[in-house]
């Protein structure tokens, strides 16, 4: 056999390299359709405003809830663009304020809903048995029940307000994620590849981890961006009854309710929080069907 | 004569079919129900039968991938069978299978390299800055080159992918290793080439083989002896070009006859063997075979024939082999 | 065997070509396909993975669903051109006048319906005029009548214990079994054609000899013409009467069954068969080195140039045609255009 030293460090920068260019790839697929660069952009526009709210919204304070009566029920106009409320709080900065609830209230309940369910589904799927028997009726009893029933059950015990309402809307959130892991894990489990490394002496744990998470990923992800709409109306929901953040914090769904007696004369004040969410629920819809030709084109 | 590598003895390998709510198992799939042989080193055993009749199944059990009843397994002269997780643990370096779908065999997250280091890891010898080195020497030893390493399955063909399977089963420089059904998914040339590689290698690096397949026609190529299987037991051994131009069981004739050959002045050959593969859940008695063999008895249905003994390692288990035998009822009919 | 060139044939496949809109560009997966079949004879249509030989069975009945996929030739059929007829009047030809089995017989059975009531319809779909027929001689009812069809049918394709087997269910049944349940579906019309796709290949091998025994049976008793489509070289020698060799989207060589065994033309074609295992031979065995070509990006010329012992300048650059070296041999190779007379 002949001897050849090769040259790993040349091998492997060439290897990364056709990875790179398999990415880049991926990533012009990507910016071919309009749609989705606009509803990136979109994204984009709206979270960096919600980061720096103090700093782009033109009346933070009003935002953060001072009333300005003088100004109440004003509509569009050069000083406000989108008009005030009826305490005479800029909507525009309510509006910005607002995203940050929405906006990273929804990634907060889709992320802990996937680090819950997850390991559970994962566990249930691979082990069976009792423990994943008692795991999956509790999936199916928690799924039973309409999500905003739930959650709202649970904000009445633990209180109503931005954070207890998060926490409540993630119990009924992670069923959805162990029933999807564990279906998948179901079918993966039979794989070939799963046997060699169990040849090869490997344990449970080393399994789920190595081999079976990394490839129950990709549905797992594209559940969660298209989950982030539903969890940023299901906020909504929880504050325009009230459980939700409390007044004078700036919430969409709250503005919603308060702008809803107005509806006839001064119908901004309900129509933009509205259409705020309407426009972020519809760019990360489009953002993550998208994203989800390009993982999973099944 | 070498020893025997393998030696399995009254092996049975049943999987639950019913269970009372207590847990009580009332119906087994008898998968594997008595089979004794033994696999001698360096040879390569091959083992044939139809689907269901427990090949795979037997190639697992004595790789502990698959719950065994009863019986004695022994490998190198040490009874393996009984040793749990941690004491079983030192001999899977040294026996690995080669799987049959060689897409399904590989975890399409992870590139070769990592699947070998994967595999180089259960050798506490090997110390993992050698892990790059040892896995571009497999890869010369199975053809593929070392840019490859860092590729990801799916950018191979599946002849490229089944050599990767075979890399990998060679990383802990096993002595002994199982083909289940190796070839079966690949098209015929790759076939070819996978084959030459296997007999190769099989030189080279001293190995002994459990070679499965449902193809008859590879056998030959590749395989000492053959074993014949059928609802779960081993109907005949022979050598391997012994076995199929003269067969002393009645099964190991039909189903060569049944093979279609591809050269057209052969023909009217492909004798139909009447009946269905029997169910695994409620075997016949007697003689596995009895109710579709055109020369059974009464004795047949009743007894279970033992195994003759015909030459060193050959056997049969028929009542009735010496009779068919001389009568010329299993010569092929197709030469007349 | 009487010579089959003098009939009619009954399918015309000329230049068939169909590619579709891949995410590198245009992939031809089909390129210039040119095959008759005659009334009665069985043609196999043999290749390796991915040259192409399912696909064009389906694309003569247009069951493939790619949008955006592009087909031209002709195919005739009975006097009209099948890749010109919408989809309702494909309709009519599926199954009735061009019927077809594949490769799982359990999957391509209904499995929300019994084996019985899939027959029976049928049996009402086709057969009314016989099931009036035994009506007014046995003065019977036409649920009976069916039954009794049904039945006959079933032991025709050597299936026992017919009572049973209506009442179950496709994952009832043995693989042997529903494919022969299948191909009794398939003759019920009586077509003109049946397509195998691959019919026996998840089968054993004793099964598989059931099947293609009773395949050649039916064939002879209908005179229904079958296209076998197979990677199985074996298969084609012991059943079928014609061979067509197909590699990457191409039919490279196509004739009588022992003219393509006994002399094959194409280099690839030498190659498959001297790499297929026979039993009773030792010898190592020899391979074709190199890989099939991507389909996206096929090699210029003739397409198996770059694994060919024989290639020449002009296979690098120019594709080879069709020559027919005696009427019944047709091959696509530069070593023959030159001699060939025509």
């Amino acid at each position: 056999m002949q001897v050849r030293t090769y040259d790993f460090n040349k091998l492997a920068q060439e290897a990364l390299e056709d990875h790179r260019k398999a990415r880049g790839y991926n990533l012009r697929l990507f910016l071919r359709k309009k749609l989705a660069v606009f509803s990136t952009l979109v994204l984009i526009i709206i979270m960096l405003s919600a980061i720096f709210a103090p700093w782009v919204a033109p009346y933070p304070e009003q935002g953060k809830g001072a009333t300005n009566l003088e100004e109440r029920l004003q509509p569009f106009s050069g000083k406000h663009f989108l008009g005030t409320d009826i305490y005479g709080r800029d909507l525009l900065s309510r509006v910005i304020f607002g995203a940050r609830v929405s906006v990273f209230g929804g990634f907060f309940i889709v992320l802990m809903a996937a680090v819950i369910g997850v390991p559970l589904g994962l566990w249930a799927g691979y082990r069976e048995g009792v423990s994943g028997a008692i795991i999956m009726r509790t999936v199916e009893l928690v799924l039973s029940f309409p999500t905003a029933l739930v959650a709202m059950a649970v904000a009445v015990v633990i209180g109503a307000g931005t954070v207890t309402a998060l926490i409540a809307l993630v119990i009924p959130w992670w069923p959805w994620y162990t029933r999807l892991v564990q279906g998948e894990v179901l079918s993966l489990k039979n794989m070939l590849y799963i046997e060699a490394a169990q040849m090869l002496g490997y344990g449970r744990v080393y399994i789920l981890l190595r081999h079976l998470l990394p490839n129950v990923l990709a549905p797992v992800i594209v559940m969660m961006l298209l989950d982030v709409g539903p969890a940023i109306i299901a906020i909504g929901v929880l504050s325009f009854l009230g459980l939700g953040t409390q007044p004078p914090n700036a919430d969409w769904g709250l503005m919603v309710w308060n702008g809803a007696q107005n509806l006839l004369g001064e119908w901004w004040i309900a129509i933009v929080p509205g259409f705020a969410m309407f426009l972020l629920v519809t760019a990360f819809n489009i953002f993550g069907d998208s994203l989800k030709e390009i993982l999973d084109p099944n | 004569m070498p020893g025997a590598l393998i030696n399995i003895e009254n092996i049975k390998t049943y999987f639950p079919q019913k269970k009372t709510m207590t847990g009580k198992v009332t119906a087994w799939i008898r998968a594997v129900d008595g089979v004794t042989l033994k696999i001698f080193t360096g040879e390569c055993l091959g083992l044939v039968g139809e689907s269901g009749c427990g090949k795979s199944t037997l190639g697992r059990t004595i790789l502990k991938l698959a719950p065994l009843k009863s019986g004695n397994i022994r490998f190198n002269g040490k009874e393996i069978q009984h040793l749990d997780d941690r004491g079983f643990q030192p001999f899977r370096p040294k026996m690995q299978m080669v799987f049959q779908d060689p897409r399904a065999s590989l975890n399409p997250k992870m590139t070769v390299l990592q699947i070998l280091s994967e595999a180089l890891a259960i050798c506490p010898e090997i110390d993992k800055k050698q892990y790059a080195q040892r896995a571009t020497e497999l890869m010369n030893m199975v053809d593929l080159r070392p840019e490859h390493l860092f590729r990801y399955p799916h950018e191979f063909s599946g002849g490229q992918q089944q050599r990767i399977c075979i890399a990998r089963a060679l990383a802990t420089q096993p002595e002994f290793l199982v083909f289940d059904e190796a070839t079966s998914a690949l098209d015929v040339s790759v076939q070819a080439q996978i084959i030459n590689l296997m007999a190769d290698l099989q030189k080279r690096l001293n190995l002994t083989y459990l070679f499965i397949s449902h193809d008859l026609s590879i056998m030959e190529h590749i395989c000492q002896r053959v074993a014949v299987m059928y609802a779960g037991r081993v109907m005949e051994i022979q050598d391997a070009d012994a076995l199929f131009a003269s067969p002393r069981h009645p099964y190991t004739k039909a189903l060569r006859d049944a093979v279609p050959i591809a050269d057209p002045t052969k023909k009217d050959g492909m004798a139909i063997l009447k009946g269905e593969v029997p169910s695994l859940l409620n075997p016949p008695g007697g003689c596995r075979f009895h109710p579709r063999c055109p020369h059974a008895t009464h004795r047949c249905k009743n007894e279970v024939p033992e195994a003759d003994l015909v030459k060193s390692g050959n056997w049969v288990c028929c009542h009735y082999h010496k009779t068919l035998w001389k009568k010329g009822f299993l010569e092929n009919e197709r030469n007349k | 065997m009487s010579s089959k060139t003098q009939q009619e044939p009954i399918l015309s496949v000329q230049d068939l070509t169909v590619s579709f809109e891949g995410s590198r560009g245009v992939v031809r997966i089909l390129e210039g396909i040119d095959f008759t079949l005659y009334p009665g004879e069985v043609l196999a249509l043999v290749g390796e993975t991915g040259c192409g030989k399912s696909v064009t069975a389906k694309s003569l009945l247009d069951l493939i669903p790619q949008l955006s996929r592009q087909r031209t030739g002709r195919v005739s059929f009975d006097g009209t051109d099948l890749l010109k007829l919408s989809n309702r009047e494909l309709i009519r030809v599926r199954g009735r006048s061009i019927a077809m089995i594949f490769q799982n017989p359990q999957s391509s059975i209904n499995p929300v319906f019994t084996l019985g009531e899939q027959i029976f319809r049928l049996i009402r779909m086709y057969l009314q005029d016989a099931i009036d027929q035994i009506c007014k001689q046995q003065n019977l009812k036409q649920k009976t009548a069916i039954g009794l069809i049904a039945k006959e049918k079933l032991v025709e394709v050597g299936l026992t214990e017919t009572d049973r087997l209506l009442k179950s269910y496709a994952h009832e049944v043995s693989g042997g079994m529903a494919q022969r349940y299948k191909i009794a579906l398939a003759l019920l019309s009586s077509p003109e054609i049946l397509i195998a796709d691959e019919a026996t290949s998840a089968l054993d091998v004793t099964v598989q000899a059931h099947i293609l025994k009773l395949l050649k049976k039916m064939s002879q008793k209908t005179g229904t013409a079958i296209l076998f489509i197979t990677h199985d070289l074996g298969i084609a020698a012991q059943i079928c009467d014609r061979v067509a060799v197909m590699y990457s989207g191409r039919i490279v060589e196509i004739g009588n069954t022992m003219d393509i065994f006994q002399k094959p033309l194409h280099p690839y074609t030498r190659g498959l068969l001297e790499a297929v295992p026979r039993l009773g031979e030792k010898d190592p065995l020899r391979f074709i080195s190199g890989m099939i070509p991507d389909l996206s990006n096929p090699p210029q010329g003739c397409r198996f140039h770059p694994r060919c012992d024989h290639r020449m300048a002009i296979c690098r650059t120019q594709k080879p045609i069709y020559k027919n070296k005696n009427g019944d041999h047709a091959v696509a190779c530069h070593l023959y255009n030159a001699k060939a007379a025509g």
